[in-house]
């Protein structure tokens, strides 16, 4: 059994791939659950494909990938804000027509001649391939995320809880709901290079949801969320070496399978020990 | 402008963008005013284990893409029914579900899914009679529900709470998901499922700005898709611009605009309105010109090494176009509306053949044109068969897998062998003369001269690697394109790190460790890395094993101008130079090419 569990530990990539997919699980099982308490799970999986036009601008400039990258989500994390802000539309409308927009700018910026290949590779991530410099990195954001997380915790949730009863104690539901934006866009960054554009959104929503259909309380559930993403991680990277399937789409369909079992879980256990409403 | 929708590929993408506006219009007010653009946007995204079923075991993409959506939809409403779950996070869960079956299956299952690809970004230049069929499905549906149930739809989009009472709720929803799920499938083929919202969504909204009354919300849409539509498709052809990506950022801007004038104050706005049309307009004036006929035989070859060659035998005779360009992956490759445009004017159309340029068929059928298309690698004398999905894995195993794969596929990357290039020449030259006979007596001389050329670097490559003892000739290269040359150079590839003739797959942990201890087993020294495949997972091999990386090879294209690769011969050098380099350590090379 040990053996079993140290064999992959000998290669570099699968090892890189198991912190990687820590340091991932980590980011995404803490700001999954304000992802879910805000309700923001569309923004987490869209703000992934407003990386694009950063990206690809930072390739053109010359300027390091992940500060592109780190700009145009931001940018676009503004942008949904204001359109949400000034059109009175549903944040999804808002979210919807910023994203696209700039996804389509994206593939135009890609159309030089001058941006590398591997759009795809974007998309999808390789797990295997993530480098020490892009793990410091990932290990550099993470700590910035916990550390903020941390900070603000207990107004984070003050809002969260009650957008009416927000302003009267002097904080904005919308400044909030901006910073679990922020929040998320780091989170993206972190997973990006491992998981892809596409399948990011994953490790941000997937844990928490699952845990949140197992408890009310949010302690509870910000652990079993962090449990859950590391757990599904490692699982899927062992997975990957032994039945030989993607890496990075094995962590997901861990991931995904965990949720089903949360929800069958919810439905059979004796409704006793399941009260309805989320407390602290 | 008119001129533009007198080419037959414009004329049908225009059909369809106008049918389409019907269902998108209809169906997007309903998006809109209901909140559910994440339900559109994930329910298109999440077509794609739905198309990569489709193109692996061969039936209708529409119907794998429909039945995605099906599945997709069920698992949502099933899901939705457990307590403490909110709609948001299971419309994320279920989708990223759908990604990751997509991805294990085209990864792990099928080998190659290149076709996948566009159809996750979708074209108007590539629009079939299928294509149009269903979008005049979708718009009948969509006029057949809006009539049917839209005042109830719109009582429970503005009531929530009170819906219940009017008639029956569930029925009522699903018919309404069902219709997104038919709009969406139907958009999936013109604009692709990352880019869905540029026709459902963003003109709904726009024309919400405008007015809060339904009737005109429902006719404005409609006819804001379909005029964002036209001109985002004409806009693309004059700027050599894929028409989806133009369509959303046009439909973008106008939404931008449309927000400050009726959102910002009446100056403000104006002077918004004023620098925008001025940028627009600058835009539109900075593109267009288009080519002038000179006469000559116009020739459209589909991969950089079949234009090099034909460009060889036609000199200055022929009017040549390549469609791939250096350095790019062509895998990922997207019709432009140039593309289509020189195919369509073609006279002589010369494609590389397999799966690398397998769009080319449609291209031709879209366009309208009756070029004459030569295969080139009908004719090659050394074929090899494509697909060793698992080249080092263990023979019994992989032959069993062989089995049940599709083995007829041809793997397409003959021209690493001279052998095959000496025919090709020939056959284009067979054909150039057919076409022009005028001129055969200078492509004659032309392709004998070439001819000459490559068998003389045939035996100058073969030569030189025979000072390698062939214990010591083993590589392993980034995928499998290299078939062809160690074949005909008795070179060993003891392993290759993308398990596939794809680029598009993704490798296990599995796979790559096994990689990993074959190289040091088998002391391979290098790693060859492509020049149009992102290095990164050959680097994590080479990291872990102390193999180089230094030298990079030439696999599914050849290079810019300037680079050691720009033309055929060029790219032989260069790879067998870098072969030599990478098998001696670095000791020795034949041409000198790595300086």
């Amino acid at each position: 059994m040990i053996d079993w569990l140290l064999e992959p530990l000998r290669f570099g990539a699968s090892l890189r791939a198991l912190i990687e997919v820590t340091l991932i699980g980590v980011a995404g099982g803490v700001v999954g659950c304000w992802v879910i308490l805000y309700r923001v799970s569309y923004s987490a999986e869209s703000l992934a494909h407003g990386l694009l036009p950063g990206l690809v601008a930072a390739t053109l400039l010359g300027l390091p990938i992940l500060l592109g990258g780190a700009v145009g989500i931001v940018a676009a994390a503004i942008l949904i804000a204001l359109v949400n802000r000034f059109a009175r539309e549903s944040a999804d409308t808002a979210i919807a027509v910023v994203i696209t927009g700039l996804f389509g700018f994206g593939v135009l910026l890609a159309l030089s001649p001058d941006t590398p290949p591997g759009t795809a590779e974007l998309l999808f991530g390789d797990l295997l391939g993530v480098s020490d410099t892009e793990l410091l990195t990932s290990a550099g954001i993470l700590l910035a995320v916990i550390a903020s997380v941390w900070l603000m915790h207990d107004r984070l949730l003050a809002a969260g809880f009650d957008a009416g009863a927000g302003p009267s104690l002097g904080l904005s539901p919308s400044v909030m709901s901006g910073v679990v934006l922020v929040l998320v866009a780091l989170t993206v960054l972190v997973g990006v290079q491992g998981l892809g554009n596409l399948l990011v959104a994953a490790v941000l929503v997937t844990p928490a949801a699952a845990a949140r259909l197992l408890t009310d309380r949010f302690r509870p559930m910000l652990i079993l969320a962090v449990a859950t993403a590391l757990l599904a991680g490692v699982a899927g990277v062992y997975l990957s070496y032994y039945l030989k399937v993607a890496a990075g789409a094995s962590v997901v369909a861990v991931l995904v399978l965990a949720y089903l079992a949360a929800a069958a879980a919810a439905t059979l256990l004796p409704r006793a020990i399941r009260p309805t409403s989320l407390n602290t | 402008m008119l001129e533009t929708f007198s080419l037959p590929f414009v004329q049908k993408g225009l059909i369809e963008v106008l049918l389409l506006a019907i269902p998108a219009g209809l169906i997007g007010s309903w998006v809109v005013l209901r909140g559910l653009a994440f339900f559109s946007h994930a329910i298109g995204t999440a077509a794609f284990p739905g198309l990569v079923l489709a193109d692996g075991i061969g039936f209708s993409p529409a119907l794998g893409a429909f039945g995605a959506a099906g599945v997709f939809a069920g698992l949502t409403a099933l899901l939705g029914r457990v307590k403490r779950s909110s709609t948001d996070s299971i419309t994320a869960t279920v989708l990223v579900g759908c990604l990751a079956t997509g991805v294990l299956l085209a990864s792990d299952v099928f080998g190659s899914s290149s076709s996948v690809d566009n159809l996750l970004f979708g074209s108007l230049l590539s629009i079939g009679g299928n294509d149009i069929l269903l979008a005049a499905v979708a718009a009948v549906l969509a006029i057949a529900t809006t009539v049917l149930f839209g005042h109830r739809w719109l009582a429970r989009g503005f009531d929530e709470t009170g819906s219940a009472q009017v008639g029956n709720r569930h029925l009522l929803d699903g018919a309404l998901l069902v219709v997104v799920a038919l709009t969406v499938t139907a958009s999936l083929n013109a604009i692709g499922a990352l880019l869905i919202s540029a026709l459902i969504v963003i003109p709904a909204a726009t024309i919400r700005l405008v007015t809060k009354r339904v009737g005109l919300q429902l006719a404005g849409s409609v006819a804001l898709v379909a005029l964002e539509g036209t001109f985002g498709l004409w806009l693309s052809v004059e700027t050599n611009a894929p028409p989806g990506a133009t369509i959303a950022v046009a439909s973008g801007v106008l939404f931008a605009l449309t927000l400050a004038v009726t959102r910002l104050g009446r100056r403000r706005s104006r002077a918004a309105l004023a620098v925008a049309l001025i940028a627009g307009g600058g835009v539109i004036a900075g593109c267009g010109g288009t080519g002038s006929d000179s006469g000559q035989l116009k020739v459209v070859a589909t991969t950089t090494q079949a234009g090099d060659l034909a460009a060889q035998v036609g000199g200055d005779k022929i009017d040549l176009t390549t469609i791939l360009k250096p350095n790019t992956d062509p895998h990922e490759y997207e019709p432009r509306p140039s593309d289509v445009t020189a195919v369509a004017d073609a006279d002589l159309v010369f494609r590389s053949g397999g799966h690398l340029d397998e769009w080319t068929e449609q291209i031709i059928s879209d366009s309208g044109s009756d070029a004459k298309v030569v295969d080139l690698s009908q004719g090659i004398p050394v074929k090899l068969e494509g697909e060793e999905e698992h080249e080092h894995a263990e023979e019994g195993h992989s032959e069993e897998e062989h089995a049940e794969e599709p083995g007829e596929e041809l793997d397409p990357h003959w021209w690493h062998d001279p052998v095959n290039v000496k025919a090709a020449v020939g056959e284009i030259e067979e054909s150039l003369a057919e076409a022009e006979p005028d001129d055969a007596g200078y492509f004659r001389e032309r392709a004998t001269a070439y001819e000459a050329r490559v068998a003389e670097l045939n035996r100058q490559i073969a030569k030189c690697i025979d000072a390698v003892p062939p214990a010591e000739r083993k590589i392993v290269t980034d995928h499998d394109a290299f078939g062809y040359y160690t074949k005909r150079y008795g070179i060993e590839t003891v392993g290759t790190v993308i398990p596939a003739l794809t680029t598009q797959a993704q490798p296990s942990a599995g796979d790559l460790a096994e990689l990993e201890d074959t190289i040091r087993k088998e002391n391979v020294k290098a790693v060859f890395p492509e020049e149009s495949v992102p290095p990164a997972l050959s680097n994590a091999v080479a990291r872990d094993t102390g193999a180089s990386t230094d030298y990079t090879l030439y696999g599914d294209t050849l290079g810019p101008e300037g680079s050691p690769g720009e033309t055929w011969l060029g790219m032989m050098k260069s790879n067998t130079d870098n072969i030599m380099l990478g098998m001696t350590d670095g000791r020795k090379d034949c041409f000198g090419t790595s300086g």
